[in-house]
């Protein structure tokens, strides 16, 4: 039997190895879903029973109470909860990065034909946002707009996008939250008017004929972190070695993923009643990058749509987290001294425990902790064998975020 | 307000919380709409299952402030009770656990607007530091645009503006924005 059989061989014991992980029904879940089906868990010594949550704040205090040992979580929730915003303090942390990208902005059909901009030619994503911006502007018609939580890339997205038309997110408009399953039912019994929202709901609209793709997250926010593997600092103090497979098993499911091939199969897995309880085909749109953003219109290609592994998605920035944290403060209306935004990004964004995996993959990890952001509109190699995607965001008309 | 998916415990809720004189205003399943329903009803605290995926929207809520802010009791499955003892030394929200009875629906909301009050107090402490810190850069500059235009030291402006706001009732920071107007063109004192 060779190494690579056992892969588990050489690693430190797994304190425990029976653990409850958190997820929602949504596509980028697919790396704990693959995970356990293609027994990536199982190869690390693990049995893993995933629990299908229905909200991010359980999850957040279901990990912090020991209730699940770690979850899926928004990207800015370890910051957050780890300053203590939501009023719930505990101090949580991510070692690896699940997936960037995989959001999308609807809006409700009725408006966007009211518009009169197309979706379909793909030249410039923030023609729809200006019409929008415009159509606010003229017609003093208050639009309510939802997403899924507060502090998520998908608030922060849907602010950008509207900025960068030209619409003020505070005035005109009404930000709303609701859960990604109620979206596009509000959306067609005209509650909301349009949504920022993790796949499949945006499909699911589309297809419906209720709504209409007008802006990926991707084309908001180029690779932006979205979800995390979330465990509380004391649970990943008594648990090392569990945690390092989990990361492990975790990392080798996403790498998987990133074979566009594996995907496709990979939804069949995905739809079943226990995890996103879908059809395939409202799910094999965010999996294969292939979007009809209205319904009948032309496919819209989009290979960065939803990144697993690519451009060393898991690894956690600390630049990257420092941005959501100013972005979530912001919506706060508070800021904090930049020395206790980089020490809390120093804490809850583990690169040390990144590279602790990747060593044990043998796999390239970057050296540095924080990268410049916003500044590449092309994939570029920042160290030998460390090639990293763009990271461009949308800029408003006079730069305002 | 009560948000529950089970009609049957909604029913007992609203019985137990009769008999410790709690009137509900209204009992709603999951996805009907729950902010808009908040919007209308104002209620003073609201009971949802731990479950339900409108937990979110009550979170956006409390945290963002924008609406009406309103304490959360949360019904907990989870029959360990250290699990709800944990949750409510951890945060905001009280928990209950299954198996209603008046008392314990009581105690929940009496903890749940304590918890509320408290964080709420945190934040009110927090914005009145932030103000007073703005107020203090306020007068800081309008001392420096008085020593400049009047040629006149420290003590001097700051006593000017302080006579200048008794005089008139008004706070010392209104004065010092008053200044600030009518100085602060192109008088090349560099901003706070």
């Amino acid at each position: 039997m060779t190494a690579a059989d056992v892969p588990a061989a050489g690693l430190p014991t797994a304190e425990k190895t029976l653990l409850s992980l958190g997820f929602m029904r949504l596509a980028d879940a697919a790396p704990l879903i693959v995970a356990q089906e293609f027994g990536f868990f199982a190869r690390f010594g693990l049995e893993v029973e995933l629990v299908r949550e229905v909200s991010w704040a359980n999850i957040r205090d279901k990990v912090t109470v020991g209730a699940l040992d770690a979850g899926q979580m928004l990207a800015p929730m370890p910051l957050m909860t780890s300053l203590g915003v939501g009023g719930l303090r505990c101090a949580l942390l991510t070692g690896l990065v699940l997936s960037l990208n995989g959001n999308a902005i609807t809006l409700a059909s009725g408006l966007y034909e009211r518009l009169g901009e197309s979706c379909d030619a793909r030249e410039d994503p923030l023609a729809i946002a200006r019409a929008l911006a415009r159509h606010v502007a003229a017609s003093g018609e208050r639009l309510t707009m939802a997403t899924v939580y507060p502090f998520s890339t998908h608030t922060l997205q849907l602010r950008l996008w509207l900025a960068a038309g030209g619409a003020d997110p505070d005035l005109g408009l009404r930000l709303v939250v609701l859960p990604p399953e109620q979206m596009v039912d509000s959306l067609a019994r005209g509650i909301i008017d349009g949504f920022c929202v993790g796949e499949p709901w945006n499909s699911v609209a589309v297809q419906a004929g209720v709504g209409v793709i007008t802006a990926s997250g991707y084309e908001v926010w180029n690779n932006a972190p979205e979800k995390v593997l979330g465990v509380t600092a004391a649970w990943h103090q008594a648990h090392p070695g569990s945690h390092l497979r989990l990361r492990l098993a975790l990392m080798e499911a996403a790498h998987w993923l990133a074979d566009p091939d594996h995907r496709v199969a990979a939804v069949e897995f995905l739809a079943l009643p226990r995890y996103l309880d879908l059809p395939a085909a409202q799910l094999l749109p965010a999996l294969t990058g292939r979007h009809q953003y209205r319904r009948g219109g032309p496919l819209v290609e989009n290979p960065d749509f939803l990144v697993f592994h690519r451009y060393q998605a898991g690894f956690p920035w600390r630049s990257g987290a420092e941005c959501l944290l100013r972005y979530c403060l912001g919506l706060l209306g508070r800021s904090l001294p930049a020395g206790d935004i980089v020490t809390l990004a120093d804490t809850c964004y583990r690169t040390d425990l990144y590279r602790e995996a990747a060593a044990a993959l043998g796999w390239t990890a970057p050296a540095l902790d924080r990268k410049a952001e916003g500044e590449h509109a092309e994939p570029y190699e920042l160290e030998p064998g460390v090639r990293l995607g763009p990271d461009l965001v949308v800029q408003g008309p006079a730069g305002k975020r | 307000m009560l948000v529950d998916d089970h009609p049957q415990r909604a029913a007992m809720v609203e019985a137990a919380l009769a008999e410790c004189s709690c009137r509900v205003v209204s009992v709603l399943p999951s996805a009907s709409g729950l902010l808009f329903q908040m919007e209308h009803q104002r209620p003073d605290v609201v009971m949802i299952d731990m479950e339900s995926p409108d937990r979110d929207i009550l979170e956006s809520l409390s945290v963002l402030n924008r609406h009406h802010p309103t304490p959360v009791v949360m019904f907990a499955r989870e029959q360990d009770p250290g699990f709800i003892r944990q949750a409510i030394d951890a945060g905001v929200s009280a928990y209950l656990a299954e198996g209603v009875d008046p008392v314990k629906v009581r105690t929940a909301i009496d903890v749940a607007i304590a918890q509320f009050e408290r964080y709420h107090a945190l934040r009110r402490d927090f914005e009145e530091t932030r103000q007073e810190l703005e107020q203090r850069k306020l007068v800081d500059r309008a001392k420096r645009l008085l020593m400049a235009h009047q040629q006149i030291d420290e003590a001097q402006a700051y006593a000017q503006m302080r006579k200048l706001a008794m005089n008139s009732n008004q706070t010392i920071a209104a004065v010092a924005a008053g200044v600030i107007a009518l100085l602060d063109r192109g008088s090349g004192v560099p901003p706070g």
